[in-house]
């Protein structure tokens, strides 16, 4: 069939010709966006603003899908922890502020 | 795509002292809130609870006056609130407040919530008799938070089992997809496999590094090198986020599926004018849109050539020429995979095939082959797909135009590479007039500061004189 071919004519191999791997290199705008950091910053910002605990705790879960699917740890780091930093700081706000927010 | 790329370019391009301002200012508000609630806590604790008992004292309206004496060993706020219960009852509460829903408890802080209660209950109380006895058990509880019923934390809980889940999904996924990518490797990549046989090297080659490279927990990157013909072969594996719980939800709405991805680079002189993609009707046609060699250089084959068996209806050739489509997709290639009677049988597990020498970016000359992965158990159904990767290799390798075919693409590339050429031209000039701008504006400034300088001085100057002036005069005057 397609092997024979191939290894009656010669073994295809060629170890001199072989090239060590050398990893692709991509730069920052060729990665794929982060939809979770960018919503999660968004909702962040409207948890703190309007105070809705509902945001705050979302902007809590899409922080932890940016996490679960950062493949670059430097790049998108500066964005998860900032929507991070703003969903604790909607929840505090909400849940140790001034007592109009609805309590449970 | 544009927010996110502002953002983007907020936090990396722009300096580490903004991020740094940004979490500073995080901390000093998270840090001033909790300072703010802790004194508010403290403050408004004591009255709570002196405000309860005599509250519950207050009901006997039998006796007036001994409340009033049992009251007064009780602190001065409680006894405040005394003298305004008699009068409540035969009015409205005296106390400015009006009715409770509408005033706000924080605009009276001073004022112990012991009034509060009071006025709620004289008010009621005022309303109904009966009702006084069932009024303390909801003013005993407003006061004080003893009650907790899970009813009012259903967003919390939700929130938090969510979270839980969520994490362990995580490793219930990348351990689900790691096991995949093994079974693949493990019938493909290993010791007497089809790889080990046609390549002198997979991966990096020392026994020391594993054969799969792990990019996140659903891409996992397979390499091997050391053949004729070819430089070199990627092969990525793009699994489905199965570590990711929102992902698997939205799955169910948008099937995907785990595709493996070869991209074999060919060296250089190993590849004549080869421009030609295979794939179902939908994804031809993006793939003609999308990719730019096909869209410049191929069109579709609608009608296969004459007198000869050629790959099922479901399946579209874009090409150059039509008699290379003829000669790459040979019969025996038919027969094994893309026939009509044995595409219905493997040809789930294809998706899509695309050879040129014209690639957009650094690596031209490249087979491109994409498959879809079947479940880990079933590994062999695509071992004749993965056969047709060393097949091809050598087809193309040796594979020579003929004269007519040759001349004809060689027209069709010169065109394009002169097109190319000009556009360079346009974006130099065009950068060496920016540049020219950008040096006579440079040019300008310099000038203007000079000559501010050089008046700058001559004033300085001016002054220097008028003061020395005086000064001579003076001296000799006290003299």
């Amino acid at each position: 069939m397609k092997e024979t071919t191939s290894s009656s004519v010669s073994d295809p191999r060629q170890p001199s010709t072989a090239k060590p791997y050398v990893p692709p290199t991509l730069s920052p705008q060729d990665l794929p966006i982060d939809y979770a950091g960018f919503i999660a910053v968004v909702v962040g910002v409207v948890g703190v603003t309007l105070r809705y605990k509902i945001c705050s705790w979302l902007a809590i879960i899409f922080c932890a899908q940016s996490l679960a699917n950062m493949k670059n740890f430097e790049n998108d780091f500066k964005q998860l922890s900032m929507a991070f930093m703003f969903g604790v700081m909607g929840l505090v706000t909400i849940y140790l502020g001034p007592r109009p927010a609805k309590k449970g | 795509m544009v927010a996110v790329r502002w953002t983007r370019a907020l936090t990396t391009s722009g300096s580490p002292r903004g991020d740094a301002v940004l979490f500073l200012v995080a901390f000093i508000s998270i840090f001033s809130l909790l300072t703010l609630e802790v004194s508010r806590c403290s403050a408004l604790a004591s009255p709570h609870f002196e405000g309860f008992d005599p509250d519950a004292e207050e009901l006997d309206l039998d006796l007036a006056g001994e409340t009033l004496v049992s009251a007064t060993p009780a602190p001065p706020p409680t006894s405040l609130s005394r003298p305004s219960s008699p009068e409540s009852h035969h009015c409205p509460p005296s106390a400015p407040p009006p009715p409770s829903d509408l005033w706000d408890e924080d605009e009276f802080e001073g004022i112990p919530p012991a009034a509060h209660p009071q006025d709620q209950r004289a008010s009621a109380a005022a309303a109904d008799d009966p009702a006084l006895p069932t009024s303390t058990p909801s003013t005993a509880e407003s006061p004080t938070p003893a009650s907790f019923s899970l009813r009012s934390y259903t967003l919390e809980i939700s929130c938090v089992t969510f979270l839980i889940c969520f994490t362990l999904n995580y490793f219930i996924g990348k351990r689900r997809n790691e096991a995949i990518a093994l079974a693949w490797a493990s019938k493909f990549a290993t010791m007497d496999s089809i790889f080990d046989k046609n390549f002198s090297i997979l991966s990096t080659g020392d026994g020391k590094t594993p054969l799969l490279l792990k990019e996140g927990p659903n891409v996992f990157k397979f390499y091997a090198s050391g053949r004729r013909f070819c430089q070199g072969m990627f092969a990525t594996m793009e699994l489905l986020s199965r570590h990711d719980l929102i992902s698997l939800a939205l799955n169910v709405v948008f099937r995907k599926k785990d595709t493996i991805t070869f991209e074999v680079v060919m060296k250089e002189d190993c590849m004549d004018h080869v421009v030609l993609a295979l794939a179902r009707k939908k994804m031809a046609k993006a793939m003609h849109k999308e990719k730019k060699d096909l869209q410049r250089f191929a069109s579709p084959m609608v009608t296969p050539p004459a007198g000869r068996k050629w790959v099922a209806d479901e399946l579209t050739v874009i090409s150059e020429l039509k008699e290379v489509a003829g000669d790459i997709i040979t019969d025996v290639v038919l027969d094994q995979v893309f026939g009509d009677k044995v595409f219905e049988k493997f040809g789930k597990w294809f998706v899509l095939l695309h050879f040129s020498d014209l690639h957009p970016g650094s690596r031209k000359k490249n087979l491109i082959f994409k498959f879809v992965l079947p479940k880990d158990n079933n590994m062999s159904d695509m071992t004749r797909l993965v056969a047709l990767i060393p097949y091809f290799i050598d087809l193309i390798g040796r594979y020579k135009l003929s004269s007519h075919a040759h001349s004809k693409t060689e027209a069709a590339r010169a065109k394009a590479a002169q097109e190319a050429y000009k556009e360079l031209q346009n974006a130099r000039q065009e950068a060496l007039q920016k540049k020219k701008a950008e040096r006579k504006k440079m040019m300008e400034e310099v000038e203007a500061k000079l000559t501010a300088e050089t008046l700058r001085k001559k004033e300085e100057k001016e002054r220097a004189r008028q003061l020395k002036k005086p000064g001579p005069k003076v001296k000799m005057l006290r003299r």
